[in-house]
């Protein structure tokens, strides 16, 4: 727990008000980053925007509508899905790999080790993880035929690495490494005193979690799900590797129209796409800073 | 305690061989050119052999590839410590209430998709800026953007642990000057935040490919969309190489950076 | 017709009205053997001034020709770019091979007035109409323009087809032991999970390619693509279709070794195949024969304009067209260098049958625009969705 002394705070409400420019022109300060985040963020998003409120070839209503619409909303809810159902897998091994890694206080070298790997992993994506795990899981995986040998035979139980499930499975191997780094410093708050002092009180494992535990870590949990929710609806890389099952994505699906060899002339309907997921983004982003100023207040 | 000790190791392990055997895999592909099919005990030993990673670390063109992504990485993490290091500070120090704020601009980059940022990017600068975009250099300040929610947490949450701002006023009216107050009082709060920022925004950098390919810049990454096609097990073995190396890198500078906030306070959301 | 043509028109007559009335007869009809041979004679005359000798010394002045898109392995385009970089000592990088068309214009646009802006592109017969609409091209006619068959060069002069190739089932018999010869068979459910198209065809030309040549087995055509989306659903809902995507790795590890590809995406592997100890057969399905195209052409107001129309009549040429054969792509002039003798048996091993080829039809402009609008409303509730 912080105690903090915000001594500034008791003097504050003694000084006379500010005048409007008084209090405006330490914002200054902040502008050159305001200004850097404006000129390579903001002006092209807005650019986004702008075409997507065009139509697209073919068509007469605004490309954002369009994309709203028949198999291009069922991509949209699809990629969503895809991103919560990984989110919460992954939030949850996750917190429980850090839990794990903290109570191991002793062995500081498998700390470090889980530590190091996690940041890595974190950062994989794409065409090398799809195939490691094609070279693992696929039909002609290493694995495969391992477990083959053993009579476990993958395909004849449906399982397919290039299918939803797969998919998820894959995802997983940078969302769990990545909810594992949110969460170590959340949980290394969380003082070994609080612990002994409920079960001093007759707490069991149980009860601390739920009465003390997870409401501190509640916050950290929050923003760990969004994080890799974002990471979740924006990831297209690993998904175009593994193709097919990955073409239902929106992030995939961007690329038919904006980057593709066949379709010509639907560039609209890609920025409306892609203006789509920023929406859906924003959403969720205000989501959690709603309810993380909420548990926050708990806290305190 | 003892109990869990247990669960946890058991827990460690499972995760630890989700993480190594796809790597397993991969390499044994990359290191072996005995097709799958063909693998069996009399085969386990055969045709081992490091010629497509020569082939691929030697090449002009990983080299080429290389060199440019080390030279955005590090440009990037400079430009990226020279915008938020000034910002962080002055926030902490001399305007709290614009914490919020600054938080906010700095997870917009989630909001936004690569993909969606580097079509904007693409029609917005086009047609009023374009020799910008044909720079490679370019790239900076949108990796910069893109590495923002964690370079920024980074700096962030060091600064946070402390109260920076009573410590500064404290060393103002004790008398030290404000270069001293910067050299003993702000800088080495800031040293672990700077480490763990400097590298996240290298990995992310090391591994961006979506902007580099679309305005043809010859990254890494795309070096490796690109010899996939005539040489996939030289490639691979690159790959697995830059992953054993930064997690080398990592636990050097874990190490390094000893103390309480190590490389884990790096993403405290 | 260009000034170059007429010069060399002047050279003709000036050697004598027969063979002048002999090469106007040649001129722009389908070759026969007289006709070839005149046509030999006719090459070679040509040969002196072709390419043109001032397009090849600015050229040569420019000193670099900006590329894109072309993989190495496509249709050896590495044996084609170093036979150019070889002859005329004039760079050619190419930047982001594993682009799209679309990266293309993408890279055209962005890129317009810049130093590394594409010279020459290479792209599917659907952005090679974009690029006209948008004003792109730069007219040039190759010196060899009239040895072009009609159906595989603009009429006004835009671009040119250097090379075409036919849909096939590319087969890792390491893998699969009986081959399938033909759509109907890949259904059989001893194929489960083994058949693989290049990519999602809203995105891939090979896997549009794929699903037209689909529709041609199963009762469609040019103008009904319907059939091919259905023959695709199918082969998913029975398992025989695999997800994965087809990249080198991806055949070399055997993950997708039943593989719906152009002809000339195939012999690019081959090494690499040879040095994994994989066997590998490729056969064009005899239910369904589609041949597709892609464009190449000089882009309008790029910084080196001669060294990019050097470019084009390089892929034009003996050399260019060679290349491609080796790389198992048929060659716009193919019909001429057989006739002329310039294809050994080794190179033909490389190509599909020659009654095939002869046969080849291209879709329209308008029939591909149409099937592409049919793919984009019922792929992805058929196929992709399912």
């Amino acid at each position: 727990m912080n105690i903090t002394v915000w001594s500034g705070r008791g003097s504050l409400s003694e000084r006379a008000p500010l005048g409007f420019l008084q209090r405006v022109r330490p914002w200054f300060g902040v502008s050159p980053f305001a200004i850097f985040v404006g000129i390579f963020l903001l002006w092209p998003s807005f650019s986004v925007f702008r075409s997507a409120l065009q139509p697209a070839e073919g068509s007469s209503k605004p490309a954002m509508l369009e994309a709203i619409s028949g198999q291009y909303l069922s991509s949209i809810l699809f990629s969503m899905r895809m991103s919560a159902i990984t989110a919460t897998l992954g939030m949850v091994i996750g917190t429980l790999v850090a839990i794990a890694v903290v109570s191991l206080d002793r062995m500081r070298g498998l700390r470090n080790l889980m530590v190091g790997y996690s940041a890595v992993a974190a950062n994989l994506g794409g065409i090398p993880l799809a195939f490691a795990f094609i070279a693992s899981l696929g039909m002609q995986g290493l694995y495969t035929k391992i477990l083959s040998a053993f009579g476990i035979n993958l395909s004849d139980m449906g399982f397919k690495i290039s299918d939803f499930s797969g998919i998820v499975i894959v995802y997983l191997y940078f969302q769990i490494p990545l909810m594992t780094l949110v969460m170590l410093p959340a949980v290394d708050g969380l003082k070994s005193t609080l612990r002994e002092a409920a079960s001093n009180l007759g707490a069991s494992s149980r009860q601390y979690w739920k009465s003390i535990g997870i409401p501190l870590l509640t916050p950290s949990l929050l923003g760990g799900f969004l994080l890799l929710f974002a990471n979740a609806f924006s990831a297209y890389a690993t998904a175009f590797a593994l193709s097919a099952g990955g073409s239902r994505l929106v992030s995939v699906q961007i690329r038919f129209y904006l980057q593709g060899n066949t379709i010509t002339g639907k560039s609209n309907l890609g920025y409306a796409l892609a203006a789509w997921m920023i929406i859906v983004m924003v959403v969720a982003m205000s989501g959690y800073l709603g309810l993380r100023r909420v548990s926050e207040r708990w806290r305190r | 305690m003892k109990r869990n000790n247990v669960w946890a190791k058991i827990l460690l392990f499972t995760v630890g061989a989700f993480y190594v055997l796809p790597m397993l895999a991969m390499a044994r592909f990359s290191f072996q050119r005995v097709p799958v099919i063909k693998l069996g005990w009399s085969t386990l030993l055969k045709n081992w052999t490091f010629e497509p990673m020569f082939d691929a670390v030697t090449s002009d063109r990983f080299l080429e590839a290389g060199w440019l992504s080390v030279r955005l990485a590090i440009l990037s993490v400079l430009l990226s410590l020279l915008i938020l290091v000034p910002t962080t500070v002055y926030v902490h120090v001399r305007l709290m209430k614009a914490r919020a704020f600054v938080e906010l601009l700095s997870i917009l980059p989630f909001v936004v998709p690569p993909i969606a940022l580097v079509v904007g990017i693409s029609s917005a600068m086009r047609s009023t800026i374009p020799s910008f975009l044909s720079s490679p250099f370019s790239l900076v300040p949108f990796y910069v953007v893109i590495a923002l929610p964690f370079s920024f947490r980074s700096l962030d949450v060091g600064l946070s642990s402390i109260d920076l701002k009573t410590l500064v006023e404290a060393s103002r009216s004790l008398g030290a000057g404000w270069l001293r107050t910067v050299r003993s009082v702000i800088l080495p709060n800031l040293k672990v935040g700077v480490v763990n920022a400097s590298f996240l925004t290298f990995a992310v950098v090391l591994g961006e490919f979506t902007i580099a390919s679309l305005l043809l810049k010859f990254t890494l990454p795309a070096y490796m969309a690109e010899a996939q096609g005539n040489n996939p097990q030289g490639t691979f073995t690159v790959g697995l190489l830059l992953l054993v190396v930064s997690a080398l890198l990592l636990g050097v500078m874990n190490r390094i950076t000893r103390g309480k906030s190590q490389i884990v306070s790096t993403i405290g959301i | 017709m260009t000034q170059h043509k007429k010069v060399t028109k002047k050279v003709q007559i000036a050697l004598g009205l027969a063979t002048a009335g002999l090469f106007l007869g040649a001129c722009g009809s389908s070759k026969s053997a007289t006709e070839a041979s005149v046509a030999v004679t006719e090459t070679t005359v040509m040969a002196a001034d072709c390419p043109a000798a001032d397009i090849v010394d600015a050229a040569k002045a420019e000193g670099q020709v900006n590329l894109i898109t072309l993989p190495d392995t496509w249709a050896n385009y590495k044996g084609i770019l170093a036979s150019y970089r070889d002859k005329y000592g004039i760079k050619d990088p190419v930047a982001n091979p594993d682009g799209s068309s679309a990266d293309e214009l993408t890279a055209v646009e962005t890129l317009a007035g810049q130093p590394d802006m594409p010279d020459a592109v290479d792209v599917s017969p659907a952005f090679a109409q974009e690029f006209d609409t948008k004003g792109h091209w730069e007219p040039y006619q190759p010196c060899l323009w009239d040895e072009i068959p009609t159906t595989l060069k603009d009429p006004a002069g835009n671009w040119v087809a250097a090379y075409y190739g036919l849909m096939a089932i590319g087969v890792n018999t390491t893998v699969v032991t009986e081959v399938p010869k033909s759509f109907a068979d890949l259904k059989d459910p001893k194929y489960k999970g083994l058949v693989a198209i290049n990519g999602d065809p809203r995105q891939s030309g090979a896997a549009f390619a794929a699903v037209m040549a689909a529709a041609i087995a199963n009762g469609g055509s040019f103008d009904d693509i319907l059939p091919g989306i259905k023959y695709f659903a199918e082969l998913k809902k029975s398992g025989n279709l695999s997800a994965s995507d087809v990249t080198a790795a991806s055949v070399i590890s055997g993950e997708t070794p039943l593989v719906l590809d152009w002809t000339y995406n195939y012999p690019g592997l081959a090494p690499t195949l040879a040095e994994n100890n994989i066997t590998f057969q490729v056969a064009v399905p005899t239910d369904g024969v589609y041949g597709g195209y892609y464009a190449q052409g000089v882009v309008k107001n790029s910084p080196h304009q001669n060294a990019a129309k050097l470019w084009i009549d390089h892929l034009i040429s003996d050399e260019g067209a060679l290349g491609y054969i080796v790389g198992g792509a048929i060659p716009a002039r193919f019909d001429a260098l057989v006739a002329a003798g310039k294809v050994t048996p080794e190179m033909m091993a490389n190509l599909p049958d020659p009654a095939l080829i002869k046969d080849i039809k291209f879709p329209s402009a308008e029939q591909v625009a149409k099937a592409k609008e049919v793919l984009t409303a019922q792929w992805g509730p058929l196929v992709a969705d399912k």
